[in-house]
């Protein structure tokens, strides 16, 4: 694996992320897996200075990103200067070190 | 349903709490309210306890059933409510359906948190642990980050500023130094925290652009209230203060799945509700105790609970509206930024100032001719929201 | 005193540049004079540190005792090239750190400890220390390690510490380095002051270093007594 899987709703077309078990929009249970696009736009970001127990670092950025397809997620941005609305590209790679695992997730990087 | 009345209010200092386990809070802070009201033959028929995370903090679970064994309520029923930051909300809510259906006449709810067992970037990863697993909480996302995401669109769109919010931190500290529960107990001043060139070293950042005075502090501590029925009410000693309404609505789990990312809709449809129960309106409100964990969320619930309108909240504080002596006093008590915030026990935190503020019992923060109260207990990233509405009967 | 058995005793001294006093505005808007203490000032600082060393909570009764024992061995000539900066506010000691040069590339942190809470007084004095091993006695590296987790949260992650291989001076935990390259790297973000310090708060710092009452310094330690009632 190295992208998220999105879903789209097969009845009223809302796209989510991350999996809900009814569409938030029309209730109905049955989505299309969706893959989020290449290329996104970022919409919020913050830069974490105090992070969680066993992350001994500062200045990680996380930011909301809408992909070109409508896919909204979370992820780390790895870009020196971030501004709203700037265009971004999807990578893949680990997150965090979780009890000594790995844990992979989305990159973001200058488009 | 029947009216529910606050018979008994009560606290325990909220600091750190080295010299008290979990147990001597709760039961502390049950005692507080149990102590503040003769109830006369009555017996409390069931115990409500918010708590949020016994199991990861103290490492230890069923924590209401210890409680009511502490207090000597057995067998009344007990249980634990837990609802993330708004888990004191909820209990308050549980109990006054408890009371409202009839099933009860009285119920004591307690709120309690001894988060300081752990050190800081500890109880940062528990209280992360209300993110998403897999969408939110492996990248490092705290809740502080969370409000930092919400802070940098919310000041974008209505020109909110950094002096905005330092205003309302100043403000809530000032006001904690006169209220003898309160955590943070000193004063700030602008130049020491925003305008000195300096001044980011005393308030470093936390999550951009939220700094070091923009939070609240993690603390240990314990609220509660013994809620009656009006016929039991009416025979005791105490003026009448009714929980006139209360609401609560949620919204998605991850802030990237919200269509406006500013806005908060449980906050604003909670509020709906609980004005509409109580059959009041925001003008009528004449003290707010709102869930200010992060400076920019006194500003933003002041606007989407309805008493200022959208981007208007700044100016408010800019005006001094909301401090004491203003048109609509906010936090008083100093809120979460200066009370503190031990996060099971806030929302019946707020409950008890309300109640002392409508009593008239609130010392040197009281609100002059306070009648009607508000309160707001945000869960999660306001993806759990209650508000209650407050009513002196005459 | 046997003068001469004494000169055996005594260790000899580095010549060390004196440590350029300065002003820190703090979070109250308060002014903090941080200046560097002499050995005829250590019984009054000594004063405020004899409280600390029965208070458990943070690990201040390690802390106390240990400071407590470094300076006294450093105003008796029993410890080896010592400095110790402290931190006032109107004339009161609010706090001090100190640290021991082992040679003069390298210098030992020794101890902070804060007496005023909750402005950031002891993150303010350790850079202090900091920022006088490096730019005004010229070390390459300084020595740390935490006797509590305050300490441990503070110096190591704040300021990217490496570890070092063998032990600290203090003989606890694993010795980590602040090295001249990750001074300046975070100096902006860390290291408060402004010199040279306006002649009146220089005057009222130097006058006197008053110290509060035994109780205060354990109230403002432990947080006025407001226990539970039961």
């Amino acid at each position: 694996m190295s992208n998220i899987t999105a879903y789209k709703c097969k009845s009223c077309g809302l796209i989510m992320y991350p999996y809900h078990d009814r569409c938030l929009n029309c209730k109905k249970r049955e989505f299309e897996e969706i893959e989020p696009s290449n290329n996104g736009k970022l919409l919020t970001f913050t830069i974490i200075e105090q992070l969680p127990w066993g992350m001994d670092e500062r200045g990680r950025i996380l930011g909301v990103v809408e992909f070109d397809n409508g896919v909204k997620a979370l992820g780390l941005i790895d870009v020196e200067q971030p501004k709203l609305e700037m265009k971004l590209k999807r990578g893949w790679g680990t997150v965090r070190e979780i009890g000594g695992v790995k844990v992979k997730g989305l990159i973001f990087e200058k488009a | 349903m029947r009216p529910v009345f606050v018979a008994g209010a009560g606290m325990i200092p909220f600091e750190r709490q080295d010299e008290n386990t979990l147990g001597d809070i709760l039961a502390g802070a049950g005692l507080a309210a149990l102590d503040d009201v003769d109830l006369g033959k009555h017996e409390v028929g069931a115990v409500y306890l918010g708590n949020m995370a016994s199991g990861l903090f103290n490492h230890q679970v069923s924590v209401a059933s210890a409680l009511v064994d502490r207090l000597a309520l057995i067998p009344a029923a007990a249980e634990r409510i837990e609802n993330g930051p708004a888990s004191g909300g909820s209990a308050v809510k549980n109990g006054v359906l408890a009371v409202a259906s009839g099933y009860y006449d009285v119920v004591l709810v307690v709120g309690g948190e001894k988060m300081r067992d752990v050190i800081g970037p500890k109880a940062t990863d528990i209280v992360a642990a209300m993110t998403h697993p897999h969408a939110e909480y492996i990248y490092g996302l705290t809740l502080p980050a969370m409000a930092g995401m919400f802070t940098r669109l919310y000041m974008e769109k209505y020109g909110v500023t950094r002096e905005h919010l330092a205003m309302v931190a100043i403000k809530n500290q000032e006001n904690g130094i006169t209220n003898p529960y309160a955590h943070i107990q000193m004063k700030i001043t602008m130049e020491g925290i925003l305008e000195h060139p300096q001044s980011h070293i005393n308030s470093p950042i936390i999550a951009d652009p939220l700094h070091l005075y923009d939070c609240c502090p993690v603390s240990d501590g314990g609220a509660a209230v013994v809620l009656v029925s009006e016929e039991i009410a009416k025979t005791l000693k105490k003026p009448m203060v009714q929980i006139a309404g209360f609401g609560q609505a949620t919204d998605t789990h991850t802030l990237a799945e919200r269509e406006d990312p500013t806005e908060l809709k449980a906050v604003r449809l909670a509020a709906v509700q609980a004005f509409s129960r109580a059959g009041l309106k925001p003008k009528d409100i004449d003290v707010a105790e709102l869930h200010d964990a992060f400076t920019i969320l006194e500003i933003a619930e002041s606007e989407q609970a309805g008493f200022f309108k959208m981007g208007e909240g700044a100016k408010a504080v800019e005006r001094g509206d909301t401090r004491i002596g203003g048109k609509l006093p906010i936090n008083p008590s100093g809120g979460l930024k200066a009370r503190g915030h031990p996060v099971g026990a806030t929302g019946v935190a707020q409950i008890v100032d309300l109640v002392w503020q409508l009593r008239g019992e609130a010392g040197e923060n009281q609100v002059e001719g306070a009648k009607n109260g508000f309160s707001l207990n945000f869960g999660g990233f306001g993806n759990n929201v209650l508000a209650f509405v407050l009513r002196r009967i005459s | 005193m046997d003068l001469e058995v004494e000169a055996y005793l005594r260790p000899p001294e580095m010549d060390m540049p004196p440590y350029p006093p300065k002003v820190i505005t703090l979070a109250t808007g308060g002014k903090m004079v941080v200046r560097q203490a002499t050995r005829e000032d250590v019984p009054t600082i000594l004063q405020a540190v004899k409280p600390t060393i029965e208070i458990e909570r943070d690990f201040y009764d390690i802390v106390g005792v240990r400071v407590y024992a470094e300076l006294l061995g450093w105003y008796r000539h029993r410890m080896r090239d010592m400095f110790c900066l402290i931190g006032q506010i109107d004339g009161y000691l609010v706090g001090q750190v100190n640290t021991r040069a082992y040679s003069e590339k390298l210098d030992i942190s020794l101890h902070t400890l804060a007496i005023e809470r909750g402005l950031r007084i002891g993150a303010h004095l350790f850079a202090a220390k900091m920022e006088y091993s490096f730019e005004y006695l010229g070390r390459e590296e300084v020595l740390i390690t935490a006797e509590s987790p305050i300490g441990f949260r503070r110096w190591m992650i704040e300021y990217e510490l490496e570890l070092r291989e063998g032990q600290h001076e203090l003989g606890g935990a694993a010795p980590y380095a602040l090295t001249r390259e990750l001074y300046y790297k975070h100096k902006d973000r860390l290291v408060a002051g402004e010199r040279p310090v306006p002649d009146k708060l220089m005057e009222v710092a130097e006058r006197e270093i008053k110290v509060v009452s035994e109780q205060d310094i354990v109230e403002k330690i432990l947080g006025a007594k407001r226990r539970i009632k039961r």
